[in-house]
């Protein structure tokens, strides 16, 4: 699916490299295991909104940041990016599975950084888990901490 | 063993009564006796019962008393309520997260609210230490399922003999992978969302995905394509290879119709234009891809006006678009770019990448900077898989921000 990159966009990703120093980005993959794509050190995912405890109106936009790492749509096999999952009132499930999708486990599958959900009246929780193009959390998991909302 | 024990008794006897324990051997874990006989239910509540989504659960036990955790009386305990799982190990102290639900204070009602759908529901009782009783005493595993209420959100009918079709475009069709998409209506008046009509409502297009549940809102992501204000044809862009197009009418709220309008799933094969091929990244490879009407990128941190440290972590949220990194061609996706001090670039042409226009090639979606103190622009630029801005271009405003050594003083939004 991933397309080769062209000369110029690799002397671009070069410059890139040498301007974004503190991300450090080396084009050259990290080391692949067999199964689960590891997660650079550092790599952070967070809530830029909601924060823990807020009270929210029934239809908000939650909106995600993510540090030390980059957003790629799901089935983009590129080193040090993932998409976002959002799991509400769920546990995240084992770390070596793919992230189940259904109304708890919201798949964020064209690289976006916020989603809209409409939830009932009440206690909810939310949790980031980044995971990789077939949907399986880095090693080690770059997830959020598990948040609780109350919806008015 | 002995650890376990340890945790069942106050502390000031811990130590003889663990090695008394332990001297006697108990089998596995001290699960705390129950009658045979006691029994654990719900009130007033049937498996397979239809139920709102938000709800009061009642819970009964006999042969037993209810006591809150932590006090060690003879034939009590305490509830917990299990949704959507199994039986947790008996042997051991019961999970405590969402799924498990505790009533530690000697609850015997709650209130949980939950999603349309089905959900199961059990209850099981277990002592001081949260570990069930041996034998455990819990009730049947029901099923129940939330519908959402019909009284409160009724689904607009649809006239007699609506539909909707594709025009001009059958199953099997061979399209471009940029195609003019045209809508076709019959019996039914096509109205903007939020707009409430008799039998009225807007066009879906769902592509590549499955009809999404007919009683509620149809999602609204790159798979369900929303003509709120009325539209009935699009410019779509699809990579090469099969994909499935459905039209689905939704009422001014977003919710089919009862019976729903929509057309048959058709399947479409995308065939690239031709000067598109690899070899010649000829004029089609320059042309600028399309972006979404309401996509939108903005500065989450910081906002214009602002004053920042001289290294700030500047953050970007980008709606109705993906990001996606340089390189990768995905319909409605791209990434970032953070034009410092610079006036916005010719948007015909790749982004220039020099200290003033910086890429986040990597599907990044914050930068940190470090920046003299003084007046600084920032502007943000998306631009697709070859570096140059959509059509129409998705850019932020461009803010000034003053950078100042001590940072920001007063007081500051987040």
């Amino acid at each position: 699916m991933r397309s080769s990159p062209t000369t110029s966009s690799r002397s671009i990703a070069a410059v890139l490299a040498a301007l974004a120093a503190c991300l450090a980005i080396s084009t050259a993959a990290t080391a692949q295991t067999a199964g689960r794509q590891q997660a650079p050190p550092g790599a952070l995912v967070y809530f830029h909104y909601p924060l823990d405890g807020l009270r929210v109106p029934e239809r908000f936009t939650v909106r995600i940041g993510l540090r030390n790492m980059g957003v790629a749509p799901a089935g983009i096999d590129q080193a040090r990016t993932g998409h976002h999952h959002l799991l509400i009132d769920t546990d995240p499930g084992p770390p070596d599975q793919p992230i189940p999708s259904d109304y708890n486990n919201i798949h964020l599958g064209n690289g976006q950084t916020e989603v809209i959900v409409t939830l009932p009246k009440g206690r909810h929780t939310l949790q980031l888990l980044l995971g990789d193009h077939r949907h399986i959390p880095h090693d080690p998991p770059v997830m959020s901490q598990k948040i609780t909302v109350y919806v008015r | 063993m002995v650890k376990a024990a340890l945790r069942l008794v106050p502390a000031a006897l811990g130590l003889v009564l663990a090695t008394l324990l332990a001297l006697t051997s108990a089998p596995a874990q001290q699960r705390s006796p129950a009658p045979r006989t006691a029994k654990l239910s719900f009130v007033g509540l049937a498996d397979n019962a239809k139920v709102p989504g938000k709800f009061t659960v009642r819970f009964a036990v006999t042969e037993m008393e209810v006591a809150p955790a932590g006090q060690t009386r003879r034939n009590t305990g305490h509830h917990h309520l299990l949704i959507d799982t199994d039986l947790p190990p008996l042997d051991q102290p019961i999970p405590a997260d969402f799924n498990h639900i505790h009533f530690g204070g000697g609850q015997t009602e709650t209130e949980i609210a939950l999603t349309p759908g089905k959900h199961t529901l059990q209850l099981l009782f277990a002592d001081h230490a949260h570990i069930p009783h041996d034998p455990p005493v819990m009730s049947e595993r029901i099923t129940v399922e939330v519908v959402a209420d019909p009284a409160d959100k009724p689904r607009s009918s649809a006239a007699p003999g609506a539909k909707v079709f594709f025009v001009d475009l059958a199953d099997g069709a061979t399209i471009p992978s940029r195609a003019k998409i045209r809508f076709g209506s019959e019996g039914v008046a096509i109205t903007p969302a939020g707009t409430a009509s008799q039998n009225g409502g807007h066009h879906h297009l769902l592509v590549d995905t499955e009809l999404p549940a007919l009683d509620r809102e149809i999602p609204s992501d790159f798979n369900h394509l929303h003509f709120g204000r009325g539209q009935t044809e699009v410019d779509l862009d699809l990579p090469p290879g099969e994909h499935t197009l459905q039209l689905l009418m939704g009422d001014h709220d977003h919710v089919p119709h009862d019976p729903p309008v929509m057309s048959e799933r058709i399947r479409v094969r995308v065939v690239a234009a031709q000067g598109a091929t690899p070899a010649s990244p000829a004029p089609a490879a320059r042309a600028r891809q399309a972006s979404p009407n309401d996509a939108t990128v903005y500065f989450i941190y910081p906002k214009d006006g602002d004053t920042i440290f001289p290294t700030s972590t500047i953050r970007f949220g980008l709606r109705n678009m993906g990001v996606a990194p340089a390189g990768v061609a995905k319909p409605n996706t791209g990434h970032h770019h953070l034009l410092i001090d610079t006036p916005t670039p010719n948007l015909d042409e790749p982004i220039p990448a020099d200290l003033n226009h910086i890429h986040l090639g990597g599907g990044q979606t914050e930068q940190r900077v470090t920046l003299p103190p003084g007046m600084h622009t920032f502007q943000l630029l998306l631009a697709d898989e070859k570096h140059i801005p959509h059509d129409p271009p998705v850019m932020s405003e461009r803010i000034t921000v003053t950078v100042m050594p001590g940072g920001p003083r007063a007081t500051r939004r987040r």
